[in-house]
């Protein structure tokens, strides 16, 4: 065990090299640069900058050196300080912009993840079991909705419900009085209700897709003889249930760990930049659409790392889960 | 509104102040109908020079003295925290007239920012407190910091008397000493900028600037700049007073020889990055991002705008320098907040609800009125009309430097372009497009300008494809291919792709599809080709384009962007830019353009530097004369007003502005004496 995540910790400073690379070239291959974005960003709102000033922000930046010698800066800063560079747009470390949205990016996260676990297994469980009945059939529906409706566009209606038909604010995490205040009893409040609208949102589609794998899995285990064979020995329906068939069908479960940790930063950037949340998908966003080519940079490499670290966490947990499974 | 002369009791009158280029078009009469109707012909530049000079400056700290302050403030003057606000005033504040009524202290007021790259939406409600400013019509240059000031003849040396005992925001005099080392220690310091801005660059020079006395500057220039009052009016003229030297020199090394240990122990890189950090420059974001640097402005940074922000929050300066009519120091409004908004349609969301006090910027497209227009009630609010700078909606730009010489021919051959303008049905563009808000144009002053010229704008505006092919039958492309489509006499098809950013011009891309099927008509093939905008821009850099489509300015400042008139901007006169590149680099770069394109180039320099309005005006109507005649841009119809919300409550503010960068609304139109009523 100890020499399996060893070796998998080894190789994957190869696979971020390889990936930071790729990653490098990828933000780099659209046409033009930072400076022609800004201009053009700029020019949009009928402003100009002065003509002396763009070539000299690009020899400011390096932009004007061959992409091989920016890269191998932007790395070396990176292994040798820890240093991800400045972010052009900003003019501050990317680090420091990453970090302060990671908080929350992590509550919005795991609360709906939670909320959709919490949901999902039950209700799947129960599709599987009473098969065909008019629950199961209601929870179809339910999910046949859920999963049609784009979130992005659930967002936009329930935001339009709320702020022109009973006045409520919405958007962003906190109200006014409480954004810049230090933490405190009255900001978990606020930032509660604030939270129940994005996490509904989120929930609603991953919940609806969960339930028809959960009810999926179920249905192919529960026929199982060894399930007969439980039965036959008397165990009660609820023990069985537990013991058994959930435990194999939890799987697939498991497995998804490995792109849950990625999808702290990079899930639900849509819903995130409607409902204009302060976590870190709008600036990713942000990022490469400006081609602010060190903070893109840093949240590709970011991504990746996490997709590494989720996939052998996730293959941990399911060598310790089933049995069947072995890490040769 | 208007500035008032408090000593002398009179307003300044029309004679009393420089007059701008920058004339009225018919529509912006805002406010004072008697003063533009009769104020804003053309009027020497000289003699109104005279006049500034003879404002008398005495004796009006009594009256400052009697006005009023916000009461947060008179609390921490009660408590000693503040000095009293005659010591916090200059002698002679400026004093400002109103819009509409004397205001009350209070209230915060809400505004909407983009999430990426959106510094300019804080620089044009609050950074608008250069030397001079420009009045509410964009016609004329008013005092600002500077109270009166001279001009040379020979518009090379400009002398500005500053406001005596004007502070910044943390109570340090603003004198002399801090203009001359905003220009000489810091905008001419090369490291910091490696070229010179080029608004104080003339004839490859930078400007000279000398303390006369402590509220006394002089600039010199290398040649005349007789338009230098005006650009110095425009954002990015403020660098005279933009950094104040008792907190910018201690991050130059020329001032603080233990700056290395300052960088090193502010984890940046060089001491040009610290700088900017702290001390911002005109449009970068760390401008509104470090809350310890004095301003002159109306209020201050109180929570900064960096990349995590989701607001900024700004305060009122104590230190601010104008007061109203009755002497209360302004601004008005106790705080402004900018809420961040990631994505433009939860802004109309808030905008739409009554969040937001006033709001024109990202969402004054067309496609938003209806849902604007509907929802006044809702919102209780009333609408904003922008006046648009510009002239042309959507000006096509066919590349005459194409690098394929066949195209080069194609293009360069003048009646192929006058029967493509005939070849487009501009009134089907205007009704379906533009709601029949706009009419047939091709460039040039806007209608109602003084130096609108008829032919430049009307000149084959008609519809006619009948005549129009005949044009081009006479022009060699009088054979067909089996889809209808003319040949070139290379026998090769006439197409060709026109560029547009469907993301920044969304209507450009329905005209353009209307433009495509008119011009089918007349047998020529062309291809909407919608492309990123850092590609558009990549290709006309690259002189790798067709064509290219943009809105064409110069509407109403046409001194300031001339780019259709003549080859004038490399990012901006796309049917030729390398002949723009041989203009700006005096003939080093790009191709040598033809000879009345180089008349143009020689006419408009001498423009720039007459001083006299009428000699100009003359100047310039010979360019235009040559621009008609050459017809190099093809236009579809004038440009079409923007609009905003303005709340019921907000009062104070002009339901008319320009929208222009040069004046960069609604800054001009002082939000420091917008009000609420309860």
């Amino acid at each position: 065990m100890l020499k399996f995540v060893v070796k998998r910790l080894f190789w994957m400073i190869p696979s971020l090299f390889a990936v930071s690379f790729l990653a490098f070239v990828l933000i780099q291959l659209p046409p033009g640069d930072f400076v022609t974005t800004y201009i053009a960003t700029l020019a949009s709102s009928n402003e100009v900058v002065d003509q002396n000033t763009a070539a000299q922000l690009r020899e400011r930046f390096g932009l004007d050196q061959p992409m091989l010698v920016q890269y191998l800066k932007w790395i070396w800063g990176i292994v040798t300080r820890g240093d991800f560079g400045l972010s052009f747009e900003w003019q501050q470390p990317v680090s420091g912009l990453i970090w302060e949205r990671m908080a929350l990016t992590l509550v919005l996260a795991l609360a709906s993840l939670i909320a959709t676990w919490a949901l999902a297994l039950p209700i799947g469980v129960y599709s599987a079991v009473k098969k065909y009945s008019i629950g199961d059939y209601a929870f179809t529906a339910f999910t046949f909705f859920g999963l049609s409706i784009p979130s992005f566009l659930l967002a936009l209606v329930l935001m339009y419900v709320a702020a022109v038909e009973f006045g409520q604010d919405v958007g962003g995490l906190f109200s006014s009085q409480y954004e810049t205040a230090p933490w405190s009893i009255g900001k978990m409040y606020d930032l509660l209700t604030h939270l129940w609208l994005p996490v509904a949102i989120l929930a609603v589609s991953s919940t609806a897709s969960l339930i028809r794998v959960m009810r999926a899995n179920m249905l192919d285990e529960l026929p199982k003889p060894y399930v007969t064979t439980a039965r036959a020995k008397g165990l009660s329906e609820f023990r069985l249930l537990v013991k058994y068939p959930l435990r194999i069908a939890l799987n697939p479960f498991i497995s998804t760990i490995a792109w849950l940790l990625p999808n702290l930063i990079s899930g639900s950037v849509v819903v995130a930049i409607v409902l204009n949340l302060p976590t870190a998908a709008p600036l990713l966003l942000q990022s490469l659409m400006a081609q602010d080519m060190y903070l893109a940079g840093a949240f590709v490499l970011l991504i990746c790392a996490l997709t590494l670290i989720g996939s052998l966490i996730s293959d941990i947990l399911l060598a310790l889960v089933d049995p069947r499974i072995r890490l040769e | 509104m208007e500035v008032r002369g408090v000593a002398a009791g009179r307003p300044l009158g029309r004679d009393g102040l420089t007059r701008s280029s920058v004339w009225i078009w018919e529509e912006i009469r805002m406010h004072d109908d008697d003063f533009i109707s009769t104020g804003v012909t053309r009027r020497t530049f000289l003699a109104g020079v005279g006049g500034a000079v003879a404002l008398s400056v005495a004796g009006t700290s009594a009256q400052a003295a009697a006005g009023k302050e916000a009461p947060q403030l008179a609390a921490l003057v009660k408590d000693g925290k503040l000095p009293p606000l005659a010591e916090r005033l200059p002698q002679n504040p400026l004093v400002i007239k109103p819009f509409e009524k004397i205001g009350t202290y209070g209230g915060t007021l809400r505004r909407g920012l983009r999430g990426s790259s959106d510094h300019n939406g804080i620089l044009r409600m609050v950074g608008n407190q250069g030397l001079v400013r420009w009045n509410m019509d964009f016609t004329q240059v008013l005092p600002n910091l500077a109270e009166k000031w001279e001009v040379s003849a020979d518009a090379t040396q400009f002398t500005f008397h500053l406001l005596k005992g004007a502070k910044w925001s943390d109570g340090h005099p603003f004198t002399a000493d801090d203009v001359v080392f905003a220009i000489e220690d810091v905008v001419k310091n090369k490291e910091l900028y490696s070229a010179t801005p080029a608004q104080i660059s003339v004839a490859g020079k930078p400007v000279t600037v000398e303390k006369v006395d402590d509220y006394t500057v002089k600039f010199t220039f290398a040649a005349a700049n007789a338009l230098y009052l005006e650009n110095l009016a425009t954002p990015l003229g403020q660098h005279p007073t933009l950094f104040a030297k008792h907190y910018c020199s201690k991050f130059l090394p020329k001032y603080n020889t233990n700056l290395d240990a300052d960088v090193k122990a502010a984890g940046v890189s060089s001491w040009t990055e610290l700088f900017r950090a702290k001390c911002g420059d005109i449009e970068i974001p760390s401008r509104w991002g470090n809350v310890d640097k004095p301003t002159l402005d109306p209020w201050i940074v109180k929570e900064a705008y960096s990349g995590g922000a989701t607001r900024v929050l700004m305060v009122r300066n104590p230190y601010f320098w104008q007061v109203d009519t009755e002497g209360n120091q302004l601004p008005y409004v106790d705080e402004i907040n900018f809420g961040i908004s990631q994505d433009v349609e939860s802004l109309m969301l808030n905008v739409i609800s009554g969040k937001v006090d006033i709001q024109e910027r990202h969402i004054s497209t067309l496609a938003n009125k209806p849902t604007l227009s509907q929802n006044m009630q809702k919102g209780d609010y009333r609408l904003l009309q922008l006046v648009p700078s510009a002239a042309q909606q959507c000006q096509l730009y066919l590349n005459m430097t194409h690098k394929d010489p066949a195209m080069r021919k194609m293009f360069a051959d003048k009646s192929f372009r006058q029967a493509l303008s005939i070849g487009i049905n501009r009134q089907e563009i205007i009704d379906i497009i533009y709601f029949g808000q706009s009419e047939g144009y091709q460039t040039g002053p806007r209608p109602g300008h003084p130096w609108h010229h008829e032919k430049l704008g009307r000149q084959f505006t008609e519809y006619d494809p009948d005549k129009a092919s005949a044009m081009l039958d006479k022009v060699g492309f009088d054979k067909k291919n089996g889809s209808g489509i003319r040949l070139r006499p290379d026998g090769q098809p006439v197409f060709f792709a026109v560029d547009v950013i469907p993301t920044l011009y969304p209507d450009l891309v329905d005209v353009l599809e209307l433009v495509k099927a008119h011009w089918a008509q007349i047998g020529i093939d062309m291809k909407v080709n919608t492309i990123e905008r850092a590609l558009y821009y990549t290709r006309g850099d690259d002189n790798a384009h067709d064509a290219q489509v943009w809105p064409g300015p110069g509407g109403l400042d046409p001194m300031l962007d001339p780019r259709d008139y003549f080859a004038f901007h490399p990012q901006g006169s796309r049917y030729a830019i390398p002949w723009t590149l041989w203009y700006t680099s005096n003939g080093q770069k790009g191709e040598e353009p033809p000879e009345s394109q180089k008349k143009r180039m020689k006419l408009f320099d001498e423009a720039r530097s007459t001083a006299d309005l009428n000699k100009r005006g003359a100047i310039m109507k010979q360019i235009f004369d040559l621009a008609a005649e050459d017809f190099e841009t093809i236009g579809v119809c004038l440009a079409v007003g923007g609009f905003g919300v303005i709340r019921n409550n907000l009062r104070n503010v002009p339901e008319k502005q320009p929208d222009s960068w040069s004046w960069p609304n609604p800054g001009p139109a002082l939000p420091q004496q917008f009000t609420f009523t309860s």
